[in-house]
């Protein structure tokens, strides 16, 4: 695995599994997207499962959304929230809705629509993962470690410690140690380093 | 009777037990402690394998999920 911080790239060549299939498959059908949050780790081969995987779009029009709705059902995909464009439409302003493969609901895609601006900051500072021949888009790591901190489940803290100790001498520590008081989580860093807070 | 006894035994509420928390709360910090040092120890696994060769061992916990049944 390599990452180059300053291309905001980061390169692998591995075996896929079923979930990373699902994601490029999914992810293929949208010109403009960023991945946030669980899959980002497995992505960078942290040893858990997860039942949805969770992406983030800039605001979208009806007349656009139904275009991707169409394209996405043409694709085998069903969302699992309702069958209605209307109803999924007027449902994306509020809530995320999820889509996963015909007939198999996991695991799905937890479909959001940028609403605040650490949302903007991931989507505008995605990185670029070359997984393969397959491209994907992900938020960038010293927001996600903070981010998963932020959460703060033994789950969230230990995605957070799996990229920071892969990724320790390649991320940038300012932007980190930013993104931790920026979350109010400057106290957990602990635990990253010795599992101490 | 030793057979019948057993029977009652295994039959006992959860209200009749003792439970010590504080050392429930201990073996929850342990056993989290121990996840963060198999965290640690598989980073480098990763780091000592091509992403070949780790991502074969990670998809089969992956993949295990989704089976098709």
């Amino acid at each position: 695995m390599e990452y180059n911080y300053k291309k905001k790239e980061i390169r692998i060549n591995r075996s896929l599994n079923e979930l990373d299939k699902f994601v490029i498959d999914f992810t293929n059908l949208l010109d403009e997207y960023v991945v946030v949050s669980g899959y980002v780790s497995i992505l960078l081969g942290r040893t858990r499962a997860t039942e949805d995987v969770d992406l983030l779009i800039p605001k979208i029009d009806s007349y656009k959304f139904r275009k991707l709705w169409d394209k996405i059902h043409e694709n085998e995909f069903d969302c699992l929230n309702t069958s209605d464009f209307e109803e999924a439409f007027n449902m994306l302003e509020e809530h995320a809705i999820r889509f996963a493969r015909k007939g198999i609901p996991l695991p799905n895609m937890e479909f959001k629509i940028i609403k605040n601006e650490l949302d903007k900051f991931s989507y505008d500072n995605k990185i670029k993962v070359i997984l393969n021949f397959n491209i994907l888009y992900i938020s960038p790591l010293e927001l996600q470690i903070a981010y998963k901190l932020f959460l703060g489940s033994d789950k969230d803290i230990e995605d957070a410690r799996h990229i920071y100790r892969l990724l320790k001498e390649k991320i940038n520590k300012q932007e980190l140690l930013y993104s931790l008081e920026k979350l109010n989580v400057s106290k957990k860093f602990g635990l990253l380093e010795n599992g101490e807070h | 009777m030793f057979q019948k006894s057993l029977v009652y035994w295994k039959m006992a509420s959860i209200k009749d037990i003792k439970i010590d928390l504080n050392e429930l709360e201990k073996e929850k910090k342990k056993n989290f402690e121990e996840r963060l040092k198999f965290i640690d120890w598989w980073v480098d696994y990763m780091k000592r394998h091509s992403d070949k060769d780790w991502s074969e061992d990670q998809n089969k916990v992956i993949d295990s999920q989704f089976k098709k049944i």
